[in-house]
């Protein structure tokens, strides 16, 4: 109906006012020009209809630009674009003038920060309310999940830059250099296309640091505005709890930006203008832009994928089973143990939460690790699992790191915001702990803190964020892998694998096989199980004998046997468990205990 | 008149069904301009401002950005600027100078005719309503005279005759100190819930004529009372979550909870202006602020000089008022999963200037109200986008933010039960006392703590008994005695002792959780330290100053070096830390409870060898140690195969295993925390049952052939089971420890050590006997068992006749009992009587005593 007539991605607003006025009229007509409007309070018109059929079924998502830190100064204001971030802290409502009258028809504010339309004096007025949430780039995102999502050609649209903007951008221009290379990307951003931004993350958390260099990737400050890119996203007709703090999500939304909105704040001497004012004031929108949400979806590490999705069969997860598994005993040296264990370790997530039980986690202890082999072994390991997950992170356990490094996501109540932690992660990332630069040292307050924040991450997959005057536990799906000297303490894992490699890696793997291997990761995650309760009662069995067996043998000992089994199901592509399974597992624990004796 | 953002929008933007007879949905007008004309007709003639049109004026949120001043100078521009985010607000006081009201109160003789709009005959309405100005005038009056509190109505008094509000207005006036009438929102509402309906929908218009009712009637009453006084709503009918809050709500009055996170520092806001001429000197007249803003005259107003442009405000002739903003944040349980708390700016005025601080839980009842915001100089970015903030009426505080135990471990604080009293919300308390009148309480707390680990039921019950704690005394000549309840847990591995740990850690106030491998215990500063030999790293942390009044868990105790023990005897007993450090001893606090996990001395406990010998601690140091758990793994199918089934079901069922009667985690804090405030008094029978039952312990202690083989009851012990009585009487919100408490102390001290199953002769323990691994129903069973034994015995034996076959008793006991008996549940049973000292046994052969 309006789809065709309009162009969507340059002029989305277009299509929202035009389906506003027909829905306003409708409305009008039938109830007789009452309040025609008042229906319309968060709730949809039919403009985000629109926008759905246009860019899921007709395919326009393509020609939607992804909107990054390259590109910023590059869109045109009030155009369609994407933005995949992570929600980093709530703003919480704002409200607006929704609808207004203009003589005799009904205009709406929705999806923009200004009135397209002057609004008359004294006016009806709807004051409707829409969520802001302050997103960052996913903390850890791996340069493989920029690929598959290409956004049209950035460079030709770069002559459709308004000039009041080139002005403005030039006016914040030394702040910019700044932050550029804060970032790391020494040049200036605007030449940049997204791939090469990719690679500058790459290379960024590629490093594994061994003494200095603490991976700043998010390790940046989204506090201090314009540190580092972030976007501002209002959302409409939601209900505020379908969106969770640290949530991964795509928004297609109005790109807005309004030099007048940018204006410098003459008034910032009012001695109350902090305490009324909100905090977007603290995002410019010079460097923070806003985005008016029209659709949003979560993502999952499926939707990084570029393969159109594969029926997982199990004789092809076995293949590529088979092909990931040699590679990693490559990539460790011949240790097929480790392996084995990292195999089960990537496919590892929570999945359910019992009190404080956690279920389905295996968090992983790689241990006999000195300084020359974790750098060896500890980089190609780091580079493959960036290029296997979505997000990836080393985080290098060193005395210094633990007292300076703020790990804990404090909410700073003079400001209003949440400043992030390296914790504050998204569901799913992968942290690797290089333990071995850790030497004997003393722990300032703030150290022990940041281990206890770890040792409680280890222990219950919980966060405590600072919330200053009380501390608020958040829920996260985090895999950790630890490399150490001995059994580490300090991040209890669940479980502990001497290490014995037998050669020097040397390996590679080609494009298509990384992306078979990420393929089969995310899907492997995802697959449901589902089991009979006989061999549930068999298993039963099997551990009452194993106890009998080994009297040392706990709860933790058998419930993760038990995960592990339930992996190495999945592995194969198997829905049930069977015997067969938990003998594999039961050999692998008692390799395993031959090494750690 | 042109309207503004603040006045127009909360009438438009009000859902229909809100104002469902709206006669005039949208004109121009904003209600108190209607309002003031009302009063100010009334009050024509007057020659001094009209006291309330200030505040009536205030009820307009700030003028639009874009109007300018008639002056259109740069600085009343700026002004302008000021005003616009400095909304005055209803509740701004009147000036005390002001004073037309008593020399105006003499005329009006009727109260009928009081109030604003009295004298036309049309009735005025407030705006976009159709709210009679008078209708709510005489409501106001009719309630403020004629409420009585039903509460009083028993009462026969003088003063009686009067409504509540009338005695407390008087009261105002006699004190000549209050400035505001506290209003209870439910009285309105029980006497007129029509006036409490307007009220709620139309704060602005019925608080101001409630302000000039009242000021009236203190008029009549006291016609040189200077003072303003002012209504303060408080108590809504319901309250609104702080996330909820959402257009609909703009200009109602709404009572939310929250928790104060910041406060602005006080804000002298412009109530009246003086100016002076630059060119003589001469003062204006005061100017009143109207609807924050100011007009500078322009031209002086003495005939001589007549200078134009020439005032300047006078700042020490001015007068101000008290401003404040705080920022209210949701409280930690409204924030729903994966959710970050809302705030929302309230602006607080003169007397509630301060009366929260940053951290206080409070409910506060105001207006919520919404400006537009000016964002860039244009015009029309102005008015899309709102700001929100609160008008505060009222401000109560409710709860303090941590129901966490702060001083009740401090022995000084004797009289914390009283204040802490307050912490809690009324309601809260009340359920927890009515969970303590429950029969099974005991037996519910002891479920609640670490549900996850089966079994270890006594275990639980011991430290619940530390949680509680008991009575910390200090006597007058300085001795000290502890109230902190120590424990050890020693026992095999594999059998969750970390967990419980971690759970305690969890629960306790100010738990730390320490390892006993290289914890350095007194070290205030924390340290890693790498095992030259492993490679593995420590934590070495000051464990115990850093719990201080809290619970230190010290896991593999066994393995703490004998340097870091040896302090403990001093924390333990004395609860000081001493540390020599520079050539000067300090001595600093360390009150906290020790809970210790150790593993036996061989790491498997040894049936062979004796308790002590198993536990391998000094004497002691072990003697500080209230309760001392042995867990031993004894080899039991059953109880591995419902481990095994409950690690399953965790894996792959649907983990909903509701346990019935289980408190949950805030609610066993609350509790315990409550409890710890109460300190009960060991009664007379208590205290006979004490002496009875320690010398029988000593006694047993001290039978030929048992030295060092078992743990003597020493005096210290008799101090345990002080403080274990004392934490069971807690447990029941007791003033007085009862003859059952001290039983039950003994029972659990006797439990503990597995006294029941030791043979004293030789101090090992009978491995089918352990106690500590049973719950509570199998305990009942087998009490039940041994109950029918010692009958039968009664019956069928003599002391020291001829013994009987244990198959013989089994055939006895199976033939009277329903329960299903085996052989060897006949030997436990014989075992305990053994203990008793009612049978011996010699082989397959039992013998009465």
């Amino acid at each position: 109906m309006v789809g065709p007539q309009y162009d969507l991605v340059g002029n989305p607003l277009g299509a929202v006012r035009t389906t506003f006025e027909k829905a306003a009229a409708a409305a009008a007509a039938e109830s007789g020009g009452r309040d025609p409007v008042a229906a319309f309070r968060s709730k949809d018109w039919g403009a985000s209809e629109v926008f759905r059929s246009f860019l899921f079924d007709q395919g326009g998502i393509d020609k939607v630009p992804l909107l990054d830190a390259s590109n910023l100064g590059l869109i045109k204001p009030n155009t369609l674009v994407r933005f995949r971030g992570m929600v980093q802290d709530m703003l919480g409502n704002e409200f607006y003038a929704g609808a207004f009258k203009d003589g005799s028809t009904w205009r709406t504010n929705k999806f923009t920060d200004f009135s397209p339309f002057a609004m008359p004096h004294p006016c009806d007025s709807h004051l409707w309310e829409r969520h802001l949430f302050h997103c960052v780039p996913v903390p850890g995102q791996n340069s493989w999940t920029l690929e598959s999502t290409p956004g049209p050609d950035l460079r030709q649209m770069s002559n459709c830059m308004s000039p009041e903007q080139r002005e403005k951008r030039k006016r914040d221009g030394d702040d910019d250099v700044m932050d550029v290379s804060e970032n790391g990307n020494g040049e200036s951003s605007s030449s940049k296309k997204p791939k090469e931004d990719g690679i500058q993350i790459s290379s960024n958390s590629a490093e594994m640091p061994a003494t200095e260099a603490v991976p700043e990737m998010n390790g940046n400050d989204h506090h201090i505005p314009g540190s580092s890119f972030s976007c501002l996203v209002k959302i409409y007709d939601m209900p505020e709890s379908q969106v969770k703090l640290n949530d991964v999500a795509e928004f297609i939304g109005v790109y807005t930006f309004d030099p007048e909105l940018a204006a410098p704040n003459d008034n910032s001497d009012d001695i109350m203008f902090d305490l009324i004012e909100d905090v977007t004031a603290q995002l410019p929108p010079s460097k923070v832009p806003r985005l008016h949400c029209l659709l949003l979806r979560k993502l999952s590490s499926q939707d990084f994928l570029a393969k159109q999705p594969v029926e997982p069969l199990p004789s092809l997860l076995k293949g590529i089973r088979q092909s990931l598994l040699s590679h990693l005993t490559q990539l460790l040296g011949n240790d097929d143990l480790a392996a084995q264990c990292l195999l089960l370790h990537l496919l590892s997530r929570l999945r359910t939460r019992v009190d404080v039980v956690t279920v389905g986690r295996l968090s992983l202890n790689f241990t006999g690790f000195n300084r020359e082999s974790a750098s060896i072994f500890g980089n190609q390991l780091n580079t493959l699992i960036q290029r296997l997950v979505p997000y990836s992170q080393a985080i290098p356990l060193s005395i210094e790191y633990l007292n300076t490094t703020a790990l804990q996501p404090r909410k700073d109540n003079k400001s209003g915001r949440l400043v992030t932690g390296v914790l504050q992660l998204p569901q799913g990332t992968h942290l690797t702990f290089d333990e071995t630069i850790m030497q004997s040292g003393s722990l300032t307050s703030k150290g022990v803190e940041n281990t206890v924040l770890l040792k409680n991450l280890m222990e219950s997959l919980m966060v405590e964020y600072d919330f200053e005057y009380y501390k608020l536990e958040m829920a996260t799906d985090v895999q950790m892998l630890t490399l150490s000297e001995g059994k580490s303490n300090i991040l209890p894992s669940d479980l502990v694998v001497p290490f014995r490699p037998s050669t020097v890696p040397a390996v590679t793997a080609t494009p298509e096989e990384l992306e078979s291997w990420r393929w089969y990761l995310a899907t492997v995650r995802s697959l449901p199980q589902s089991n009979e309760p006989e061999i549930l009662q068999t298993i039963q069995d099997e551990m009452v004998n194993a106890m009998r067996e080994d009297r040392s043998l706990g709860c933790s000992e058998l419930s993760r046997w038990l995960t592990m089994a339930q992996i190495t199901a999945s592995s194969f592509g198997e829905k049930s468990l069977s015997m067969e399974h938990w003998q594999m597992v039961k050999e692998l624990e008692r390799l395993r205990k031959q090494r750690i004796q | 008149m042109a309207s503004n953002d603040g006045g127009n929008s909360p009438n438009t933007v009000s859902s229909p069904d809100a104002r469902p007879s709206s006669p005039l949905p949208a004109t121009n007008s904003s209600p108190p301009q209607s309002a003031r004309r009302a009063g100010g007709r009334r009050r024509r003639g007057s020659a001094s401002p009209f006291a309330s049109s200030p505040s009536l004026g205030g009820f307009e949120t700030p003028p639009p950005p874009g109007r300018r001043t008639p002056s259109g100078a740069g600085a009343s521009r700026q002004r302008q600027n000021w005003t616009g985010r400095f909304p005055p607000t209803p509740s701004t006081p009147m000036s005390t100078d002001d004073v037309p009201l008593s020399s105006e109160a003499g005329d009006e003789d009727t109260p009928e005719t009081d109030g604003g709009g009295g004298v036309d005959a049309t009735p005025v309405f407030v705006w976009g309503t159709n709210i009679s100005v008078q209708d709510v005038n005489a409501a106001i009056l009719r309630f403020l005279r004629h409420f009585r509190d039903p509460r009083d109505a028993g009462r026969v008094d003088p003063v009686m005759d009067e409504g509540k509000y009338m005695r407390a207005i008087h009261r105002i006036l006699e004190l000549e100190g209050g400035e505001s009438l506290d209003v209870d929102a439910h009285d309105v509402f029980d006497h007129d819930p029509d006036l409490y309906g307007k009220m709620v929908r139309y704060p602005l218009e019925v608080l101001a004529i409630f302000d000039i009712v009242l000021m009236d009637l203190v008029a009549r009453i006291e016609p040189l009372f200077e003072k303003h006084i002012q209504t303060r709503i408080y108590n809504l009918k319901s309250s609104i979550c702080l996330r909820n809050l959402n257009p609909s709500d703009i200009e109602k009055m709404v009572s939310i909870k929250g928790m104060i996170i910041r406060c602005s520092s006080v804000i002298p806001e412009l109530k009246e202006a003086v100016f002076r001429c630059l060119v003589c000197g001469f003062y204006s007249e005061p100017v009143m602020v109207d609807r924050g803003r100011v007009t500078e005259p322009h031209i002086c107003q003495k005939e001589q000089c007549k200078a134009s442009n020439s005032m300047t405000l006078v700042h020490n002739r001015c007068r101000f008022s008290d401003k404040q903003i705080i920022k209210l944040q949701e409280t930690p349980d409204e924030i729903p999963e994966g959710g970050t708390p809302h705030t929302v700016s309230v602006v607080m005025h003169d007397k509630l200037v301060d009366a929260g601080k940053p951290g206080d839980r409070v409910e506060i009842t105001g207006i919520y109200r919404a400006m537009s915001i000016r964002i860039g100089p244009s015009q029309r970015t102005v008015k899309s986008i709102f700001k929100t903030y609160i008008d505060c009426l009222h401000i109560k505080k409710t709860d303090k933010s941590r129901l966490h135990i702060e001083d009740s471990m401090d022995i000084d604080n004797t009289n914390a039960s009283k204040s802490s009293e307050d912490h809690f919300v009324r309601d809260k308390i009340e359920k927890l006392k009515e969970l303590s009148k429950l029969p099974d309480i005991y037996d519910r707390l002891t479920r609640s703590l670490a549900p996850n680990i089966w079994e270890l039921d006594d275990v639980k019950r011991g430290l619940l008994c530390q949680l509680f704690g008991g009575n910390a005394l200090r006597l007058p000549s300085g001795a000290n005695f502890r109230g902190d309840i120590n424990i050890l847990l020693v026992g095999d591995p594999g059998t969750s002792k970390s967990q419980l740990l971690q759970y305690m850690h969890k629960l306790s106030p100010r738990g730390i959780y320490t390892s006993g491998r290289g914890s350095s215990a007194v070290g205030l500063t924390a340290y890693v330290a790498k095992d030259p030999e492993t490679g593995e790293t420590v934590l070495e942390s000051g464990a115990l100053v850093l719990s201080d009044k809290g619970v230190c868990c010290i896991d593999e105790f066994d393995k703490m070096s004998d340097n870091a023990r040896s302090m403990l005897h001093e924390v333990m007993e004395q609860q000081t830390v001493s540390i020599a450090k520079a050539g000067i001893i300090a001595s600093l606090n360390a009150r906290t409870s020790v809970l210790a996990c150790a593993n036996p001395s061989e790491s498997r406990y040894n049936p062979r060898l004796s308790v002590i010998d198993n536990i391998h601690l000094p004497p002691t140091l072990m003697s500080r140690f209230d309760l001392i758990y042995l867990i031993l793994d004894k080899a039991d199918e059953q109880t591995d195969r419902r481990l095994a089934k409950h690690i399953v079901s965790l894996h792959f069922e649907n983990p909903e295993v509701v346990e019935h009667q289980v408190l949950d985690l805030p609610t066993l804090v609350a509790y315990i925390s409550y409890a710890r405030n109460i300190q009960p008094q060991l009664s007379d029978e208590a205290a006979e049952e004490l002496t009875r039952g320690y010398v029988e312990m000593r006694k047993r202690g001290n039978s030929p052939g048992s030295r060092k083989k078992v743990i003597t009851a020493t005096a210290r012990q008799i101090e345990s089971l002080i403080r274990l009585s004392e934490a069971l009487a807690r447990m029941r919100f007791s003033e007085e420890v009862g003859v059952g408490d001290v039983r039950e102390a003994f029972r659990l001290l006797e439990v503990a050590m597995q006294q029941s199953a030791t043979d004293h002769a030789t101090g090992t323990i009978d491995m089918d006997l352990i106690m500590t691994g049973v719950s509570a129903s199998e305990r009942q069973r087998r009490d039940n068992l041994v109950a029918a034994v010692r009958n039968l015995m009664m019956e069928k034996m003599q002391i020291g006749g001829p013994s009987m076959r244990m198959t013989e008793l089994l055939e006895e006991v199976r033939k009277q009992s329903s329960m299903e008996v085996h052989l060897h549940d006949i030997r436990v049973a014989l075992g305990t009587l053994m203990s008793e000292g009612s049978a011996l046994i010699h082989g397959e052969s039992v013998k009465r005593t």
